[in-house]
């Protein structure tokens, strides 16, 4: 039984791990781990405002290691997509589990990121297969 | 009309959770949805679907609970569907839920109703989003 009397803010609750991190020349990766919810949100979009303030590399969100993420993390994803849009380039999204690719795919927000699969598919994106860094786009 | 009806004639069982109305226990009640919805057999996008529902109607519900109330959340698992109605009381009849926004878009994607209650009995005023899912998810 739940005691209303004694909210114990679970530390799980508030814990988001965001790390940014560049595993290959060009690309940067913020890699997310935990439950993105209304309490941890903020703390994926300022992980998402520091990934995209290099406006150099290719942006990636690593979101396999997320558990849950609820439509407040969804705003926060599709915020930085528009964001990423405005500076001519994608961002691109890593998720491997259901909680994740279920909630970006019902509501059809999958469609404002590159998708991937496999982790390792984003290593590739900074260079190597002739893209290069890509100069923003006209029109 | 009773909110919480424990003997459902369509012989549902129920289940209440009952918390401080902040957002640091909804992860608690989002487990409780899909343990249940687990049990109930449901297909795994549904008890993705039901999970995030539960999460955003208790989330929305938090936000114009009064100061120092509780958090009710009920399930009824029939067969194949599960039904969830969750309140807050709030501070007046005046305190509503807005339905313009991007959340609430959400959860009518996500549950296969989606319907907002108020009410106001003894000058007491509740808010209550009412929700049902299906075990199988529609598909996109």
């Amino acid at each position: 039984m739940l005691d209303p009397a004694s909210p114990e803010p679970s530390d799980r609750a508030g814990a988001l791990g965001a790390t940014l991190g560049s595993p290959a020349p060009g690309v940067r990766v913020l890699t997310v781990e935990g439950e993105v919810d209304t309490l941890t949100a903020p703390h994926l979009a300022d992980g998402l405002t520091r990934l995209l303030d290099d406006e150099r590399s290719v942006p990636v969100v690593d979101l396999a290691e997320v558990s849950f993420l609820a439509s407040s993390g969804l705003a926060v994803l599709i915020h930085a997509a528009h964001r990423a849009t405005g500076q001519g380039r994608t961002l691109h999204v890593v998720a491997t589990s259901r909680s994740v690719t279920r909630p970006l795919e019902i509501t059809g927000s999958d469609r404002l990121f590159e998708m991937h699969a496999d982790p390792a598919e984003v290593l590739g994106l900074g260079g190597g297969a002739g893209s290069g860094p890509r100069p923003p786009e006209a029109d | 009309m009773s909110d919480m009806d424990r003997t459902d004639p369509e012989g549902a069982s129920v289940v209440e959770v009952r918390t401080a109305a902040t957002a640091a226990l909804i992860p608690t009640i989002r487990a409780v949805a899909s343990d249940l919805a687990a049990r109930a057999d449901f297909d795994l996008d549904a008890i993705s679907d039901l999970r995030m529902a539960v999460d955003e109607a208790c989330a929305t519900l938090v936000d114009v609970a009064a100061p120092g109330s509780s958090l009710r959340c009920a399930f009824s698992v029939y067969g194949e569907r599960i039904g969830v109605e969750a309140e807050v009381d709030v501070a007046g009849p005046d305190t509503s839920v807005s339905t313009d926004t991007f959340g609430w878009r959400v959860l009518q994607t996500l549950a296969d109703e989606v319907e907002l209650v108020s009410s106001k009995e003894d000058g007491r005023s509740t808010v209550g989003i009412k929700l049902d899912k299906r075990a199988a998810a529609l598909p996109r």
